[in-house]
């Protein structure tokens, strides 16, 4: 008895944004119940990978106090790289999805290498990144929708085992092995500690600017990954692709208690505030608020969410 | 390394800030094994002196001799190799991460599995409650350092560098703001470093009373200026006091 009330504890104490994500999804499935049905609940999950990867490549950056507007078109950039090195060059998949990440990480070394030898601020430089990159994108696509990839590409957001969705086994470990890096690796504990102040890091001797130019090189990565997984998903690449995920990957790491000073933040949060998210959308888009109204709707529940959240933590006397 | 060869020598440093003269032509020496009180108002040019030591900041002039080999530290790692270590009067300490986690930072303890390198988590916090006990600090290591009292983080700021063995110790008024339980604790603990590892320190401080007990030697420092070298057994309070106070206007 006394073990389950430690258990609860450190479940309510830590990971609060699950049983708020619980508790809303509860709430939202007697409203629907459709949301309750398994292939729902399937749907919801696997379309939140998106934002749950995204947002977590924003954590690393915010984790060091700053911000990676560009991951969004990364998001798109990498893996249409990827593509046309396919059908263009003739690559096998496999060496096709490194190219991909590859690209992820050159777009972030490029920002992380600007922003801290140049000190353009990380909201310039990565708006600026963002911009040239739709722009290519925009270039390279014409405008249009690419599609046609191999089998072997679209593989990973098809393809079942047992009845569950490869996409979201993937998206599992994938959480588990970046919030493993974050807490039981020497550079991800380094990032917290660079993030919490940037001083005292390089007076302990650690090599604060290669640890923060790594961050961008992080959400350059997993940008790539997760454009890479909605391509698979979608099979098609668009020159909108990914622009409306923005904000929810902004959003998302901030009502899960990642400071956007630095410092503070847990992965596995954020990615329970990137699915409270996700299921704001789904529930606006199933209540059949559509065109106009879906924008300002979104938007001001994730004011409330955040405002709530802030309030909460103010009330249990966990400052930023 | 030779006994008679000092661990510091200074040799006529000196440091401009624009027009402003923080350090003038200031020398002495230091040897293994003792503590050097560095007396002087606010703004003397104490923490100057220590930041360039530490290589945080670069001399206008002069020479610095680290085991009678000249040195220039471009930043404080190089220092840090070389030997030396700082506690702050504005403590670096990151406020929102664990104790343990600032009583390691910069020198995390990892385990090897398989080929990857992995925090030791649980010997780095066992470690950290075990050796703050030692120093009579007993706390839950989880808490973050901004729950910390002003005394409880100047135990951890000076114990933290301790640790890492230095050769050479620096410390920015570690007693200000102190109270006189936790100033004696601190005491006993430095002189023990000294015993024990044979380390050289030097504490800045604007009272000569906090150090008089603990120190070897004492240097006044007034508005850059190095006004008075004393021995333990020479120094003669009144006169340190005296001359401290002139700054005072």
């Amino acid at each position: 008895m006394a073990a389950a009330r430690a258990v609860l504890r450190q479940v309510f104490g830590q990971y609060p944004m699950w049983i708020l994500f619980g508790l809303m999804y509860i709430c939202a499935g007697g409203l629907m119940p459709d949301l309750l049905t398994a292939v729902n609940f399937q749907n919801t999950v696997v379309q939140g990978t998106v934002i749950g990867i995204l947002s977590i490549g924003m954590t690393f950056v915010m984790l060091i106090g700053e911000i990676d507007l560009s991951i969004v078109s990364v998001a798109a950039f990498a893996p249409l790289m990827g593509v046309l090195s396919i059908q263009i060059l003739g690559l096998p998949v496999l060496a096709a999805l490194v190219l991909t990440v590859v690209v992820g990480a050159g777009v972030g070394l490029f920002n992380g290498l600007i922003i801290e030898k140049v000190r353009i601020p990380s909201l310039v430089q990565t708006l600026a990144t963002w911009w040239i990159l739709s722009g290519v994108v925009l270039v390279v696509t014409e405008g249009a929708t690419k599609g046609g990839f191999p089998p072997e590409w679209n593989w990973l957001g098809s393809a079942y085992i047992g009845p569950i969705r490869v996409v979201l086994i993937f998206f599992v470990i994938f959480v588990i092995v970046v919030w493993y890096f974050s807490k039981n690796t020497k550079t991800g504990l380094r990032l917290y500690i660079t993030g919490g102040n940037e001083n005292s890091a390089r007076a302990a001797g650690i090599p604060t600017s290669r640890i923060r130019i790594l961050a961008f090189v992080l959400s350059g990565v997993i940008a790539a990954v997760a454009g890479y997984t909605l391509s698979a998903r979608l099979a098609a690449i668009s020159s909108r692709f990914g622009t409306e995920w923005l904000m929810p990957a902004i959003a998302a790491p901030v009502i899960s208690g990642v400071s956007l000073t630095g410092g503070r933040g847990n992965i596995i949060n954020v990615v329970a505030g990137a699915y409270i998210i996700q299921l704001i959308v789904q529930v606006i888009r199933m209540a059949g608020i559509g065109g106009y109204y879906s924008e300002l709707t979104q938007g001001l529940l994730v004011f409330v969410a955040i405002l709530i959240d802030t309030l909460r933590r103010r009330m249990m006397g966990i400052q930023e | 390394m030779n006994e008679s060869v000092p661990l510091v020598r200074v040799e006529s440093l000196s440091k401009d800030f624009g027009a402003i003269r923080a350090l003038h032509d200031v020398s002495f020496q230091l040897e293994q094994g003792k503590i050097l009180g560095l007396v002087g108002d606010n703004g003397a040019g104490k923490s100057t002196l220590l930041n360039i030591l530490f290589g945080r900041l670069q001399p206008s002039s002069g020479k610095i001799y680290f085991e009678g080999e000249e040195v220039r530290f471009k930043d404080p790692s190089e220092a840090m190799k070389k030997g030396v270590a700082i506690a702050y009067q504005f403590l670096e300490l990151v406020e929102i991460a664990p104790l343990w986690v600032n009583f390691f930072m910069g020198r995390e303890i990892t385990r090897k599995i398989g080929p990857f390198n992995l925090l030791d988590n649980k010997k780095m916090k066992s470690l950290t409650e075990q050796k703050l006990s030692q120093y009579g600090f007993k706390t839950n290591v989880d808490r973050e350092v901004r729950e910390l009292s002003g005394g409880q983080r100047h135990l951890l700021a000076v114990s933290k560098a301790i640790e890492t063995n230095p050769k050479l110790l620096l410390l920015d008024e570690p007693f200000t703001g102190l109270s006189e339980r936790v100033m004696k604790e601190i005491h006993v603990l430095l002189a023990k470093t000294k015993d024990e590892k044979n380390t050289s320190i030097i504490i800045s401080t604007p009272w000569f009373d906090q150090i008089s007990d603990l120190m070897d030697d004492v240097m006044v420092l007034t508005r850059g200026n190095i006004v008075g070298h004393w021995t333990r057994e020479s120094a003669d309070r009144l006169q340190i006091f005296r001359l401290t106070k002139t700054v005072l206007h």
